[in-house]
């Protein structure tokens, strides 16, 4: 169904970080915020994501912002490279969606929602780090690489999963001996993300908490918002929500927090 | 969200936040409908892995439950249920519960006609007396042995000691159960559950096709289980009578569990016993008895009625077939196949040692039965995916393999509906043995495909 040849194939596809995006990267980590800005400018694409991403509802501003400086300037220093990494993710996503029914807006939807909901939960924790603020960017990379490598085999999959519930990463283990959040880790090692991104993602699976206390309460943060954005009726819909197991024992511990910093009821 | 379908239960497992929202999104009334066309005679949502939900969002599931219960009469409800979320459950609906709600899926499936390990002893408590007794009766009926506990002390008390007990029940409610003739495997004999006064709606609810072709596939025991029958009119005995003289002509054997003496007239009885139909006081009589099970035929398929030839159409469909068993065994092994030979003949196994076989039969635009022998260590590769382990347990690789071969019907099901030919498939069947098979196909004349996975032959073979 899926080879370790499959997943090689696609490790090999991913695409290096585009050059723009390497020296805006560099610049944003010197803190030169308006200097990035005019690198950003150049690649259109990037501009163009930019600014439809600020301009969703979920960031409140009544008029249109269409300058890339003054949305570096709205997003602050650990929010943009944030941003840059989604966008460095929305790269990789598939043109057209097979295996989950989405498209390009609704994955930028589900990015722009993982981001902002995990800000606010790292505010919440009095955390200010660009590198955990941008962790929650990788996390998506797990659904881009279950429809790499099942999209094809999508029918198998379905009568496989009629007659045992298996979810992606669980399938790809017991076949491959990799999970898909290997493959997430070798996305952030080949666009030179930094360690600390992919430690936290690595454990947000929930299967293999960290050694590390703080990277590990981290973790459960993103494993609980993961599932709690793939309840939301659109990724329901999209078939996301039994992707991968939710762990509920994993998050046990932090879900009356977490309930309160998201106002449910 | 599709279910997945085991042992007569469909098993709907949303994750995360349930409210009025987004229920709907997870489920709907066209997936709860495709999985009781299934046989299913239970449909459950599983709250096992659900952090949070209010009313609005149980509300929705609770009107899909009471459709579908209106149309089908099967059993439905929520399991997976720890105490806090059975707390919560209750006190919305409080006196108006009409599904059923199990503490655990395992204990939901004591309540199944599917149920394959009888005899447990189940120790029980609930707070509302007329459930301990509800639970207490189902559970006896379905030829368990419950053990009520009268308070919450006693409860707590025994079931500190849980190794005494195979399961134990606690905020568990039982709503309205099934009533639909349910169908099950136990080894290789078939138990349709009939309950009630049984008049000529039996002709209606009873499968007719899907117990010939469980003949045609080699099934030779059939099994009613009727403890909950309360009676029986004329039309129900001629019905009785007329499939039990269809199977002698298999050589197939019909038996009545739990139809004592006081629910039907002596006369009914003596034609029963005419027609040939055998009748036994408790399941355990037959099933814990393996020289008897032989005897009436739960191991033999020997004298079939007919050796049916193979037509134009089957064979018309052959690619099909072989695509959807290499694909299948392709992606539970990740191996690649290659074939080596085709022939019509008799079924040729070379070597029959260390080998295990599995059958499923088709119905509807065209009928058949495809059969899949395999090399022990295939069939554990093969299973290794679905149980996540290597394992050397026979039975459970032959639970898994009457499951992949579950699939390959399905797949074949998809394929021939591409080509607009429609087929519903049976139950597996699955061989300990060669031999077993043997005498279920030696004689069948049929298409045999050699195949190779992995430098290990594997047969496939079609036949009628």
């Amino acid at each position: 169904m899926v080879t370790n040849q499959d997943i090689d194939t696609f490790i090999e596809q991913i695409p290096p970080t585009p050059k723009i995006l390497q020296e805006t990267m560099r610049i944003v980590n010197n803190g030169e915020l308006s200097k990035a800005a005019k690198v950003a400018e150049t690649d259109l694409a990037l501009k163009s994501y930019l600014i439809n991403l600020v301009n969703k509802p979920i960031y409140g501003f009544r008029k249109e912002v269409h300058e890339v400086g003054q949305i570096f300037g709205i997003l602050g220093l650990p929010t943009t490279q944030q941003t840059i990494y989604n966008y460095m993710m929305n790269l990789l996503s598939p043109k057209k969606w097979e295996l989950f029914d989405l498209n390009e807006k609704t994955f930028h939807e589900l990015q722009a929602q993982l981001s902002f909901k995990w800000n606010k939960i790292l505010e919440h924790l009095g955390i200010v780090d660009k590198e955990i603020e941008s962790a929650i960017s990788l996390l998506p990379a797990s659904i881009i690489v279950s429809e790499a490598l099942f999209s094809k085999v999508k029918e198998d999959v379905e009568l496989l999963r009629s007659v045992n519930n298996l979810d992606y990463n669980t399938i790809l283990e017991r076949l491959c001996g990799v999970s898909l959040f290997d493959i997430c880790d070798q996305i952030a090692k080949k666009w030179d993300m930094p360690a600390e991104i992919s430690d936290i993602v690595y454990s947000s699976s929930g299967l293999y908490p960290a050694k590390d206390q703080k990277i590990n309460m981290l973790a459960k943060w993103m494993h609980l918002l993961l599932f709690y954005e793939l309840s939301q009726p659109m990724f329901v819909k999209a078939s996301l929500n039994d992707f991968i197991d939710f762990q509920v024992e994993y998050i046990d511990d932090i879900y009356e927090e977490f309930s309160q910093v998201m106002e449910i009821a | 969200m599709r279910a997945l379908l085991k042992n007569g239960i469909g098993l709907f497992s949303p994750q995360g936040f349930l409210d009025g929202n987004n229920t709907a999104s997870f489920l709907n009334l066209e997936d709860i409908e495709a999985t009781a066309e299934l046989n299913a005679d239970m449909i459950l949502v599983s709250l096992k892995k659900v952090v949070f939900f209010n009313k609005n969002g149980l509300d929705v599931f609770v009107k899909l439950f009471s459709k579908v219960r209106h149309k089908k009469s099967i059993t439905v409800g929520f399991c997976d249920v720890d105490h806090k979320k059975y707390l919560a459950i209750t006190r919305f609906y409080e006196n108006k519960i009409n599904f059923s709600i199990f503490n655990t899926y395992n204990n939901a499936t004591l309540f199944s006609n599917s149920f394959k390990n009888q005899n447990s002893n189940v120790l029980l408590y609930s707070e509302d007396k007329s459930q301990r007794t509800a639970m207490a009766i189902e559970l006896h009926d379905f030829g368990h042995n419950p053990i009520v506990c009268q308070t919450k002390e006693e409860f707590t008390e025994k079931s500190a000691n849980q190794s005494s007990y195979d399961n134990i029940i606690k905020d568990t409610y039982l709503g309205q159960m099934g009533e639909n003739i349910a169908t099950r495997v136990t080894g290789n004999a078939i138990i349709y559950t009939v309950s009630a006064f049984l008049d000529n709606e039996i002709g209606n609810t009873f499968n007719i096709a899907y117990h010939n072709n469980s003949l045609n596939v080699g099934f030779r025991l059939f099994i009613f289980d009727a403890y909950k029958v309360v009676s029986m009119n004329i039309h129900a005995l001629n019905f009785f009578s007329k499939l039990a003289t269809s199977a002698a002509e298999y050589n197939a054997t019909i038996c009545f569990v739990g139809l004592s003496g006081e629910k039907i007239q002596d006369t009914f009885q003596e034609n029963m016993e005419d027609a040939g139909i055998v009748f036994y006081a408790q399941m355990d009589d037959i099933l814990g008895n393996k020289e008897l099970l032989k005897e009436l035929g739960a191991s033999s398929a020997s004298n079939v009625k007919s050796k049916r030839a193979l037509n134009k159409a089957i064979v018309g469909k052959l690619p099909d077939f072989i695509d959807a068993t290499v694909a299948t065994v392709e992606m539970m092994t990740n191996s690649k196949a290659s074939k080596e030979a085709a022939e019509v003949s008799k079924i040729d196994i070379k070597e029959t040692d260390g080998k295990i076989a599995s059958s499923i039969g088709f119905y509807g635009d065209i009928d058949g039965m495809v059969i899949l022998v395999f090399p022990k260590e295939i069939a554990k590769k093969a299973c290794e995916l679905l149980i996540g382990e290597t394992t050397d347990d026979i039975e459970m690789i032959l639970d898994t393999l009457a499951e992949l071969v579950n699939i390959v019907g399905g797949k074949v099901k998809s394929l021939l509906s591409d080509h607009d030919v429609s087929v519903n498939i049976t139950l597996p069947r699955t061989y300990h043995s060669i031999d077993d098979l043997l005498e279920v196909a030696q004689d069948k004349k049929g298409v045999q495909v050699d195949l190779v996975f992995d430098n290990e032959k594997f047969l496939f073979f079609l036949t009628r």
